[in-house]
């Protein structure tokens, strides 16, 4: 018995085998990279689809409804590896390099980021990122639990957004293209639907989290009760200075606060996106993983302290639920502020923010044809 | 370096030229110009010849129309444009040009 997985070729509907749906999966998205500096691409990749629809319709009757695996081996081989015609044309010049003898076999191995199951202890995050930048996986569990108690916890959320997003290697071919690119961004949204349902279907684990969120509930508010009496202990009276001081002092604490966030966002975009942080290199021989993390401490260890003297200041003022949210609206609005003055001032960081709106672009090209063709999920 | 090797870049580069010649008699489909194709020493995988032919329509040397069929949606029949057409015939005389160079050298 085979699983049959249903999808629409340009329009029309097909039933291929799981195996080869796999299959065409890897091959339309390897057609896809291939295809991405194509201004037509989405028409290609409708071209492609619809032939091998053809094919697909070819090996079928009324009495076969489903396209095997072997089928869609053989459409594959018979479709040919995507090349983009502007770098054939390039090869046709006359100093062009000489071309491979034998026929293209497809782009260069991608390695990708996956989930990866095996020998994970959760989900396989930091398995798969282990894999992606080569190292021993006890480092990256080392790295996520010192993050994870720098930042309060909040590293935990990034866990179980990248558990969703990531996709899991599910073939052999996943496996090995989690070894051998950058993490494509098309199938992102599907995956992470596909992936919650899954975790929503399964109802233990709803009940769990609802038992840990009511603990957390409960403890946050015991911390809550306990910081205002020992506050109110301390300072019997607030005086209305101390409450104009706090005024003034909050606005000084968004500006600094959303400062320090933009830059270290940009500080991080920069190297991840080129290597460098605003034109400084990296010290020789530092992995990239190593830059992020010393990255990410600093950030901690600047606005932790300036976040205790906040949290100290509200206090003292007499805590009020309003500070808290005027405070994130301000620093909101510095936020997008700094941005907007890093964008228009420094042209480095307008590349970047391209660089960055080509990926989203293309990320919600990619989601809107998966909705309009309504086919791979 | 062998002789398949020296071979395949003329290939390649002469693929367009193929095209244009095919495309300048009816309007053909895809399969059928992949048909023509297959018996020579230009075989074709689609994978191939749909990133040329969005290439050689975004430089308007052919255009496509689109034509209903029987089995499935409606397929995309290309033709050479006017200016194709030039450049097709350009093409025909660099290559009688070349053809004659080469036999001025004899052997």
């Amino acid at each position: 018995m085979q699983k049959v997985v249903n999808i629409s070729l340009n329009g029309i509907a097909y039933q291929l085998e799981e195996p080869g749906y796999n299959q065409l999966r890897a091959y339309l998205e390897r057609a896809e990279s291939r295809l991405k500096d194509n201004p037509d691409r989405t028409e290609v990749m409708n071209d492609l689809e619809q032939a091998i629809g053809e094919k697909c319709a070819r090996s079928l009757s009324p009495h076969k409804t489903v396209v095997n695996e072997a089928e869609i081996a053989k459409i594959i081989e018979e479709m040919g590896p995507v090349e983009s015609a502007e770098e054939k044309a390039a090869g046709a010049a006359p100093e062009g390099t000489a071309e491979p003898a034998q026929p293209y076999t497809g782009p260069q191995p991608r390695k990708r980021l996956f989930n990866i199951r095996e020998g994970a202890m959760w989900a396989g995050v930091c398995n798969g990122i282990a894999a992606y930048i080569n190292v021993d996986v006890t480092w990256v569990r080392i790295a996520f639990a010192l993050i994870t108690i720098f930042s309060w916890g909040g590293m935990i959320l990034v866990y179980i957004a990248l558990a969703f997003i990531v996709p899991t290697a599910e073939t052999a071919e996943d496996r090995a293209a989690a070894f051998g690119m950058p993490f494509n961004t098309e199938e992102l949204i599907g995956r992470a639907k596909k992936n919650f349902e899954k975790f929503g279907s399964d109802f233990r684990w709803r009940r769990e989290w609802r038992r840990q969120q009511r603990q957390w509930h409960r403890q946050w508010t015991h911390m809550n009760e306990q910081m205002r009496n020992v506050t109110a202990q301390a300072m019997p009276h607030m005086s209305h200075t101390a409450r104009a001081i706090t005024g003034i002092f909050m606005p000084i604490a968004a500006i600094v606060g959303a400062v320090l966030f933009v830059a270290w966002v940009l500080a991080l975009v920069s190297l991840i996106a080129q290597q460098t942080v605003f034109g400084w290199p990296l010290p020789h021989g530092m992995p990239l993983w190593v830059g992020i993390l010393v990255l990410a401490l600093l950030y901690f260890a600047i606005s932790t302290p300036l976040k205790m003297i906040r949290h100290g200041g509200q206090q003292a003022a007499g805590y009020h639920p309003g500070w808290a949210a005027l405070h994130g609206l301000m620093w909101l609005g510095f936020t997008v502020l700094f941005f907007w003055i890093a964008y228009t001032v420094f042209p480095g960081v307008h590349e970047l923010v391209d660089q960055l709106m080509w990926a989203a672009d293309l990320t919600v090209s990619n989601i809107s044809e998966t909705i309009s063709v309504g086919s791979w999920y | 370096m062998n002789i398949t090797e020296k071979l395949a870049p003329i290939r390649k580069g002469l693929l367009e030229f193929v095209i244009l010649k095919i495309v300048a008699g009816d309007k053909v489909y895809v399969a059928d110009m992949l048909k023509l194709l297959g018996p020579t020493e230009f075989a074709t995988q689609e994978g191939t010849l749909y990133p040329l032919l969005s290439k050689l329509r975004r430089e308007e040397l052919v255009d496509y129309e689109w034509q209903e069929s029987e089995a499935g949606p409606p397929r995309k029949y290309y033709k050479l444009t006017q200016k194709g057409r030039t450049q097709l015939s350009t093409l025909n005389d660099y290559w009688k040009d070349l053809n004659r160079t080469l036999a001025e050298f004899g052997n």
